[in-house]
């Protein structure tokens, strides 16, 4: 008897072993970061009018440097004092991995009950159900009054099963940032060049003038007047677009769009005030401009922060130049949201706890002084904001992008960005010289098509209705 | 039919619960998987939404129309380049240290390291070497007065990067294996050969190489199943794919497909259509082994 008890021993060890190992798996992938606050939760907070003193558990899941999930912690933090009841699991996953991972829980019906959601991906998770209704939450809720926020932020997140931008609100935004032209004042005094303003805005021909005059330099002391040109910018002030207004054409061989993508690239290849590709790819123009090395370059209201930190020299922001033959400009803004699942079982905690995250106060004014955005609360940013003692100065200018010429990026609008990866993927033969604009578009538009057209009828399969 | 005696019938029990955690756990997570991938490649499967149908051919069609599978294909049999690079540099290697030589076992950790050491922090340090403008490669390059090329954003220089990089990741763990076998030849074949006035020369192509071919067949048909796979250098190098889809393999196409576009169901049929193409090369390799493999069945 004793001989055969060893084997059946180990064998169930083993066996046990292989399961439990299995299981530890899944644990480790949560990078779970409770705050010093969670145990705390049953002191019945109901300073918000809940009538709810069951302990309610929800999880959320999103991305962030360093910087940013500690302020989404200490928000967090911030909501579990206030809503007592209510503890939250903090999911932080890479800004890389973080799709994978989400579409793989919601595939195995494990997904977080609140988690961020970027535009890119909203007409991808809302048209398949995936996201709760945020739209009566948001009328009629006790954390913040839509009236006080920027309209074009909301409207993001809005869709209508066929169209974003339009319908029920499925994601509140997280923050919504501005893409200027930031600009290196001390190389602007230097080379006597005076920055437009609102009376006096430049068009493409003055930007390229004021861009040769900054280019000075040889080798390692060469400064670069301005840096990749926005291709959006220069499309959209042209009158162009990638598409047509039904989002279901190709329109990159539109003389108009064709014009502006070979002006942005004659700036490196004729011109010479930019960066050649080769240049970009070993330094980026965002970090050439940190270094003084080159005088204007487009970008964020993210990028504040590290400006405020790494420049060692004064800047300030301006507007994008209009395109001569219309004398209007557009810009794309960015935003990333905070959605709530459709399965969730605690909708109105998870709704709570991305509208605390997104529009308290106190998080917005953590969030715009570590120069990490722009207050997403209308009076905020007219009056706090703007008050700031920090770069830039021309504040205003942030205003009148949001207010007046920013736009939803185009590939946004679409159920996938297939056809707009093959674009950029391509692209640079234009910026290297090796192709021009007009042969390019011409023959990479079948292509796109091809490609949007899967994407419009992936749409159609997925969506259902 | 032979009646089994009780004590071989015992015996046979006793034998399959001490395989039985393994079967168990080779069918839960390989056969199984397998089974639902090969059902999910004939549906249109979105992570996303419920919806689950039957489709039929309709992905495999769809896959051999798409030139992106095919332009991924032909990269990852670039990915092959490798193996022949780092079995030879291995083999010499590990002739040169298999004699005891002092410190031996110091090189041996030493050269091992990079074999088990994180991808991403090797791709982190790779990308600054290779920096066409700041990067050492270059900067050595230039004192020769050769401008070094665009390794990174460049298809053609990136893929090239990339079969270095595996090369030279693969050489101490390849080397342990050689070390191995290169002792395992019997001293006596060497001796009787120095008898016949064989020059080491010829010893070692007409000894030492056919003695070892065992294992090279081992490291040849691992390395082609294992490179015909690569995904993470392609992935964190170009994780768009490379200018005109230069860099993707056939497994960055899939993730892209299974994750970036959803189609989770498309996905699946690839990796089924891959899988046959590896399991097709590896019979062939075991069919020819029979004619270059020393001992071979």
């Amino acid at each position: 008897m004793k001989k055969k008890l060893l084997p059946i021993v180990l064998c169930v060890a083993l066996l046990l072993s292989v399961f439990s190992l299995a299981g530890c798996q899944k644990a480790d992938d949560n990078d779970v970061a409770d705050g010093p606050t969670g145990d705390v939760s049953d002191n019945g907070g109901d300073d918000a009018g809940q009538d709810t003193p069951e302990p309610v558990n929800i999880s959320f899941m999103g991305w962030g440097n360093d910087a940013e999930v500690a302020t989404f912690q200490a928000m967090i933090d911030q909501y579990e004092e206030r809503y007592g009841n209510v503890e939250v699991e903090y999911i932080v996953v890479p800004n890389t991995e973080f799709d994978t991972k989400l579409q793989a829980m919601i595939g195995a019906g494990e997904q977080p009950d609140a988690f961020y959601c970027g535009v890119d991906y909203l007409m991808k998770y809302a048209s398949t159900d995936n996201l709760y209704d945020m739209t009566d939450y948001i009328a009629d809720n006790d954390i913040f009054d839509p009236g006080n926020v920027w309209d074009c932020a909301i409207n993001l997140y809005r869709y209508d099963g066929q169209n974003m931008q339009q319908g029920q609100v499925y994601a509140v935004p997280k923050d919504v940032s501005v893409f200027p032209i930031v600009y290196n004042k001390d190389l602007f005094a230097e080379a006597g060049v005076t920055p437009p303003t609102e009376d006096a805005p430049w068009d493409w021909n003055d930007y390229v003038a004021a861009a040769k005059k900054l280019t000075s330099g040889e080798g390692d002391s060469k400064i670069y007047g301005s840096g990749a040109y926005s291709l959006e910018s220069a499309v959209w002030s042209n009158g162009a677009d990638w598409l047509d207004e039904t989002l279901t054409e190709v329109t990159v061989d539109d003389p108009a769009f064709v014009e502006a993508l070979q002006w942005v690239a004659d700036l490196r290849l004729v011109e010479g005030v930019a960066p050649t590709v080769a240049e970009s790819d070993s330094l980026s123009d965002y970090d050439r401009f940190k270094q003084g090395k080159l005088a204007m370059v487009g970008s964020g209201t993210w990028s504040f922060a590290d400006f405020w930190e790494n420049c060692d020299f004064e800047w300030d922001v301006m507007n994008w130049p209009v395109s001569p033959n219309t004398g209007e400009t557009a810009i794309w803004f960015g935003s990333a949201g905070l959605a709530v699942a459709a399965t969730t079982e605690h909708p109105e905690e998870a709704c709570n706890l991305v509208s605390f995250l997104a529009f308290n106060e106190e998080a917005q004014r953590t969030s715009y002084t570590t120069g990490m955005s722009f207050p997403l609360l209308k009076d905020m940013a007219q009056d706090e904001y703007m008050e700031m003692d920090k770069a830039p100065e021309s504040k205003d200018v942030l205003f009148d992008i949001l207010n007046d010429n920013a736009r939803l990026a185009t590939q946004s609008k679409t159920f996938n960005q297939e056809w707009f990866a093959e674009f950029n993927a391509n692209v640079p033969a234009v910026f290297n010289g090796e192709t021009t604009a007009e042969e390019f578009c011409t023959s990479i538009k079948d292509t796109l098509q091809e490609l949007l057209d899967k994407s419009i009828e992936l749409k159609a399969e997925y969506a259902g209705s | 039919m032979k009646k089994k005696s009780k004590l071989e019938r015992r015996e046979h029990t006793a034998g399959l619960l001490m395989i039985s955690p393994s079967l168990i756990y080779f069918l839960v997570f390989f056969l199984l998987p397998i089974g639902v991938c090969l059902y999910a490649g004939f549906t249109n499967w979105n992570m996303l939404s419920p919806n689950r149908v039957f489709v039929g051919f309709r992905n495999f069609v769809e896959l051999f129309n798409d030139e992106k599978f095919w332009k991924a294909l032909v990269n990852t049999l670039y990915m092959l380049i490798p193996i022949p690079i780092y079995l030879t540099i291995s083999l010499l290697f590990a002739y040169a240290c298999h004699k005891n030589v002092p410190g031996e076992k110091v090189f041996r950790t030493i050269y091992y390291l990079p074999y088990i050491s994180s991808i991403v922090a090797l791709v982190l340090i790779w990308q600054w070497l290779f920096n066409s403008e700041f990067g050492l490669v270059n900067n050595f390059l230039s004192t020769f007065g050769i401008e070094g090329p665009n390794w990174l954003n460049d298809p053609v220089w990136t893929k090239r990067m990339i079969v270095i990089m595996i090369s030279w990741k693969h050489i101490g763990f390849i080397s342990i294996y050689y070390i191995a076998a290169l002792n395992s030849i019997p001293k006596p074949c060497y001796e009787a050969a120095q008898i016949d006035g064989a020059s080491p020369i010829q010893q070692f192509f007409r000894i030492t190489i056919p003695l070892i071919t065992p294992t090279t067949f081992f490291l040849v048909t691992m390395g082609i199943i294992g490179s015909l796979q690569t995904f993470v250098e392609p992935q964190l190098f170009a994780p768009d794919g490379g200018r005109g889809y230069g860099v993707a393999t056939v497994i960055f196409y899939i993730w892209q497909k299974a994750f970036d576009s959803s189609q989770m169901g498309y996905a699946c049929a690839t990796a089924v259509v891959f899988g046959i193409l590896i399991m097709l090369m590896t019979i062939l390799q075991f069919r020819l082994s029979k004619k270059w493999v020393y001992g071979g069945e």
